[in-house]
């Protein structure tokens, strides 16, 4: 297998990523940074936007060499070509202005401390724009090559809604884990408290999104079985590296998640946990990019090369072997215990901490009820693992139940806005008899209904 | 393999007590570390 690209279309599907999936990103950086004023991260941010405009011109000369090669394919639609290249030259033209005038503040306001907020907001108002169109351009990039999304429901077992969801959904962690990174170590080097934080949230939404990526992977598997020309090995070396990829997520999350909540009380980071959180990050990102390629592999004939050889057996590989485990009953047992111990926690944790912020047991300060949070936490971790170890034992059947789509994207909901508890300055400082912000209410009432959403899918799943 | 009822409550037992035990070792461990943080700096950040 090769990583780096050797032909024109491999290239333009790597680099096209960075400017349009890129963009959500560094548009979530760059708010942070206009709330909270820090003037090193709106700095940041406008080089970032000024990187990513320049991406702009290899995406477009990688895509208009693709254009020339697969216009030869009789399986590809000119039609589609055509209008992808239409989208594509006005968003990029479009996004290559933001990073203009994001380079232009960045030179014009290096003599001075303050950015100009017209400037500012006018890099805000062009990247929101050119993110738009990027969407209407994605969403036609991928309907080129993957035909299988057109293809009846019938003969497989899962909708293939699922595989356009995977098709987008994972480009979000992969991304994002790029940016993260960029973000923590100029956070690290520069001992930028905000730049260091923001990294820290993004490595542990990325690890939140790891969830519905490898659920919605696993649905594509099925919805992709029995279609011609895709491997089920390929799949099966894809779904290897993407399990690993989780454990590498979970890992890096949980390390920023508790770098974030140790930060809450003390109010400093410990550099030790710093750079281990960063050796993790390193670690997953290099398995993160082998698991993009094998997935890219699956589907993407025009970026294989003569010497690459792909697998041919679909029995080979840890995941089919951990399916085979999982299905002697007596191993999946202890599993489904564990996943109920786990909900226990989730929502036990959850309760009392939304009933504190709604207005129960006004006695305590908020940063007591905090201190409970990682229970909760090492409760996801629990159900990740063996919720996966289920999800093995009959993939098929869980993911056609219709509970099942909803209870994932509860747990993205619940665990992403859990996050907003270690994060928020006023609801920190909420002492003993006082009342949260309403803003936090409705945080904490988000939190409980979708917990309670999560746990009443589950347990739908074998009656509906 | 065939197991008996008597092995499968022992195994739900001794994979639970693990995974529990480890949870709350680690929760007990990040709230020691807060404590003795603060107990150091002498003076606490929480409100």
């Amino acid at each position: 297998m090769h990583l780096i690209p050797q032909s024109a279309s491999h290239f333009h599907l790597l680099v096209s990523i960075f400017p349009s999936i890129g963009l959500i990103f560094l548009l979530g950086f760059y708010v942070t940074a206009l709330v909270t004023g820090d003037a090193a991260t709106k700095r940041g941010c406008l080089l970032l936007f000024g990187i990513l405009g320049l991406l702009t011109i290899p995406t477009y000369l990688s895509g208009d060499r693709s254009m020339a090669v697969l216009s030869r394919d009789p399986k590809i639609s000119q039609d589609l070509m055509s209008t992808h290249f239409g989208w594509g030259v006005t968003s990029i033209a479009l996004l290559a202005l933001t990073g203009a005038a994001a380079l232009i503040e960045l030179w014009r306001s290096r003599h001075v401390e303050r950015l100009s907020n017209d400037a500012l907001h006018l890099v805000l108002g062009l990247a929101i724009v050119s993110l738009i169109l990027i969407a209407v351009t994605g969403e036609v990039g991928w309907e080129i090559n993957h035909h299988e999304l057109r293809l009846e429901a019938a003969p497989q077992r899962t909708p293939q809604a699922w595989s356009h969801v995977h098709i987008i959904l994972n480009h979000f962690p992969t991304v994002g884990f790029v940016f993260a990174l960029a973000f923590y170590v100029a956070g690290l080097v520069v001992n930028n408290v905000v730049m260091t934080r923001a990294g820290l949230v993004l490595f542990v939404i990325c690890a939140i999104l790891g969830v519905p990526t490898y659920v919605t992977g696993a649905a594509s598997m099925w919805a992709l079985t029995g279609v011609p020309g895709i491997s089920r090995a390929v799949i099966n070396a894809h779904r290897d590296m993407a399990l690993l990829t989780l454990f590498g997520l979970a890992f890096t999350g949980v390390g920023a998640w508790i770098e974030l909540w140790r930060f809450r009380h003390l109010g400093r980071f410990s550099n030790r946990s710093l750079y281990l959180v960063l050796l993790l990050a390193i670690i997953t990102l290099g398995v993160m990019a082998e698991t993009g390629h094998r997935g890219g592999q699956i589907n993407h004939p025009e970026i294989r090369v003569a010497t690459d050889i792909l697998p041919t057996d679909p029995k080979l590989g840890w995941s089919p072997a951990i399916e085979s485990l999982i299905n002697h009953v007596i191993w999946f047992v202890p599993w489904q215990t564990v996943h109920f111990f786990g909900f226990s926690l989730i929502f036990g944790t959850v309760l009392a901490v939304s009933l504190r912020v709604l207005g129960f047991w006004k006695s305590m300060p908020f940063s007591a009820v905090h201190r409970i949070l990682p229970l909760g936490v090492f409760g996801v971790v629990m159900n990740v693992f063996s919720g996966m170890l289920i999800l093995f034992a009959d993939s098929a059947r869980y993911l056609n139940a219709p509970t099942f789509a909803p209870k994932t994207a509860l747990i993205t909901i619940g665990a992403i806005a859990v996050l907003y508890f270690s994060l928020s300055e006023r609801l920190w400082t909420v002492k003993a008899g006082e009342e949260a912000p309403m803003s936090a209410k409705w945080v904490a009432a988000l939190v409980l209904l979708s917990w309670a959403g999560v746990i009443m899918g589950g347990r739908l799943i074998p009656y509906v | 393999m065939e197991y008996d009822n008597t092995a499968i409550i022992f195994m739900v037992i001794a994979v639970v007590a693990c995974v529990l035990g480890l949870t709350f070792f680690g929760v007990y461990c990040l709230n020691k570390i807060v404590d003795r943080n603060v107990r150091a700096s002498g003076s606490a950040r929480e409100p």
